[in-house]
């Protein structure tokens, strides 16, 4: 999770994703950032996520992510 | 069959009562054979076409829900990582095989049927050298209307790739009845021209159980009564002038600008009327079609314009190509290269650039294949692009200069400014060629004359000062109803409150403007909606 969180952080000081919500589905981060994030993520996590996990669900708030990160390390 | 005609009011009759006298059950059934039937009186050579989409279709989506399952049958007994990793490889390379090859072929016919008609010369050498001209044409030379365009052929394509795509990234599960598959591909209210339905909406729709409800029928009828209304009084009747317009020779810039004007109302009118009127006529039936559009001329940036108009298109092209594009290999991996290397901002300008122009590129493609609509995608591609870069500095800008961004006057200057963008837009597409469009812009800003407008040269284009008259007052009264909608909610929901009385009378009013004031002249082909051609 920190690791993850470093990512995010790296891409939007400003933000505290802790408590964010709305992540994508806000434009907290917005689509030019995501193709960043999600490289940054299949890199440090050595996963690929494929276009069945690009959901706003899926991208919506830290837990999520961390929840699909995990699922695709399984 | 046309949908303004009155032989289409008679099928749909037909279908109401036959659908209602049937039991719940079988009532799609009859969805089906009526969709079927007013597909083949539309032109019985497009049944094969459609037929190939449908089952290839069905047949991969099939094959790919099959392949998950069995795939998550052997993961469950497996514990290893790199095992799992391997079979969920060998998995989606079978599934991408299938949907590569389904897609490719139907995406090949739609392109073949509508791009065959640059290559007519090409393939009567091809004919001629291979002997086949004698043999298939009897020495005839093929011709352009030889080739055939299957009714709604992109609508219908791209829905059912839409599926194929959805499937493959396990966004749901796979239709296993053909014939239920079939329904939604060739469901005859968006089989024409739209809305490019999802699976997962109208697919669910046609599997609800569909009883009879009083209100929503009522209801269905108004909203295909005020269709016919937008259709037959406004378009029609515009489109007559914008034709005589662009027609015409030395035309004064004036009357330029009040046809690219007219012409804006109309294509919305026209695109929107046969909306009303494919959305009514299946709430009759109970099924809800997908919104395809939501007051676009009160967005105030052309994203959200085209969150706005042509939703289902826009949703269509957002996530099946701009996404994928988005998060491809490629697109990641020229994020993490250029990271670092690259100015920031330059870096953002192209990551966000390369997705968008790509995007709208295919979509002018999707529209049509000349170079005015290579144009048109381009032209939105680069608007989208700057609106995309440029706002976060406007915005800054603008609060530098103490402009009051949230006052109602900046909304209105935004609208009219967005208004106008969407008239360049079919500047480039509605004159037929862009020396044509040159030319217009050039009479705008060299020979306005702005005379034109009172000494009675507009009532030479197929208008009298009547006609025009009642056209301002029909768009005053559509601007209400959007107006009444984007704030206050559908104005068919306010009718509901009202008395019986004041319903049917107001219906009947509508149903008298649509008789006396529609457009029936000789000549007039009731058939020709803009987008049906798309």
């Amino acid at each position: 999770m920190k690791e993850l969180l470093e990512i995010l952080n790296d891409l939007r000081p400003d933000v505290d994703f802790t408590t964010a919500e709305g992540i994508v589905s806000d434009h907290i981060i917005d689509s030019i950032d995501i193709s960043s994030m999600i490289a940054e993520i299949e890199d440090t996590f050595d996963i690929e996520i494929d276009m069945e996990y690009m959901t706003n669900e899926n991208f919506d708030t830290v837990e999520a992510l961390w929840a699909m990160i995990q699922e695709l390390q399984e | 069959m046309s949908i303004t005609s009155l032989s289409f009011i008679l099928f749909l009759f037909i279908c109401v009562v036959l659908f209602y006298l049937c039991p719940v059950r079988f009532r799609w059934v009859v969805l089906l054979v009526a969709s079927v039937v007013f597909y083949a009186i539309c032109g019985a050579q497009y049944l094969p076409f459609i037929c190939f989409t449908t089952v290839t279709v069905w047949w991969a989506g099939r094959r790919m829900g099959k392949l998950y399952e069995q795939e998550a049958e052997v993961l469950k007994n497996l514990k290893d990582r790199k095992k799992k990793k391997d079979v969920k490889a060998l998995y989606k390379k079978e599934c991408r095989r299938t949907l590569v090859l389904v897609m490719v072929l139907n995406i090949a016919l739609l392109c073949a049927v509508k791009f065959l008609k640059y290559f007519v010369p090409n393939i009567n050498q091809l004919l001629q050298w291979s002997g086949l001209l004698d043999r298939l044409l009897q020495g005839e030379e093929f011709t352009a209307a030889m080739i055939i365009v299957p009714l709604g052929v992109s609508y219908y394509t791209f829905s059912t790739v839409g599926y194929l795509l959805d499937v493959y990234w396990k966004r749901y599960a796979y239709e296993p009845n053909l014939a239920r598959f079939a329904l939604f591909a060739i469901y005859f209210p968006h089989i024409v021209q739209g809305p490019i339905s999802r699976y997962n909406t109208l697919g669910q729709e046609l599997k609800k159980e569909l009883r009879w409800d009083t209100s929503r029928v009522c209801k269905g009828a108004e909203l295909m009564a005020w269709g016919f209304f937008k259709k037959l009084v406004i378009a029609d009747w515009l489109n007559v002038f914008v034709e005589a317009v662009y027609a015409g020779e030395n035309t004064a810039g004036l009357v330029y600008f009040v046809a690219i004007l007219f012409d804006a109302v109309q294509i919305y009118t026209d695109f929107t009327g046969y909306m009303d009127i494919v959305s009514g006529a299946s709430e009759i039936f109970g099924v809800r079609l997908e919104q395809n559009f939501n007051h676009p001329f009160f967005s105030k940036n052309v994203q959200e314009f085209w969150r706005r108009w042509h939703m289902t298109m826009g949703g269509w092209f957002r996530d099946y190509v701009y996404k994928p594009i988005t998060v491809s290999g490629w697109m990641k991996g020229l994020s993490k290269v250029t990271r670092g290397r690259l100015p920031d901002a330059l870096r953002r300008y192209i990551i966000t650039a390369i997705p968008i122009l790509i995007t709208w590129f295919l979509t002018g493609l999707w529209h049509g294949t000349g170079n005015t609509y290579v144009a048109w995608g381009i032209y939105y591609g680069v608007l989208i692009t700057l609106s995309t870069i440029c706002t976060p500095g406007l915005q800054s800008l603008g609060r530098k200069l103490r402009i009051n961004m949230e006052a109602p006057s900046f909304d209105v200057y935004r609208m009219v400014r967005m208004f106008f963008l969407f008239c360049g837009g079919r500047l480039l597409t509605r004159p037929g060629s862009l020396e044509m469009s040159r030319q217009v812009l050039y009479a705008i800003f060299h020979s306005f004359q702005p005379w034109t407008l009172w000494d009675g040269t507009l009532t030479t284009y197929g208008l009298t000062v009547p006609q025009l008259i009642l056209e301002l007052a029909a768009i005053a009264l559509l601007w209400w109803v959007s107006y009444h909608e984007e704030h206050k909610g559908p104005v068919r929901d306010a009718l509901e409150q009202q008395n019986l009385v004041f319903r049917w009378a107001l219906l009947y009013v509508l149903l008298f403007a649509i008789i006396i004031f529609g457009c029936y002249g000789p000549g007039y082909d009731a058939a020709s909606f803009i987008y049906a051609a798309y």
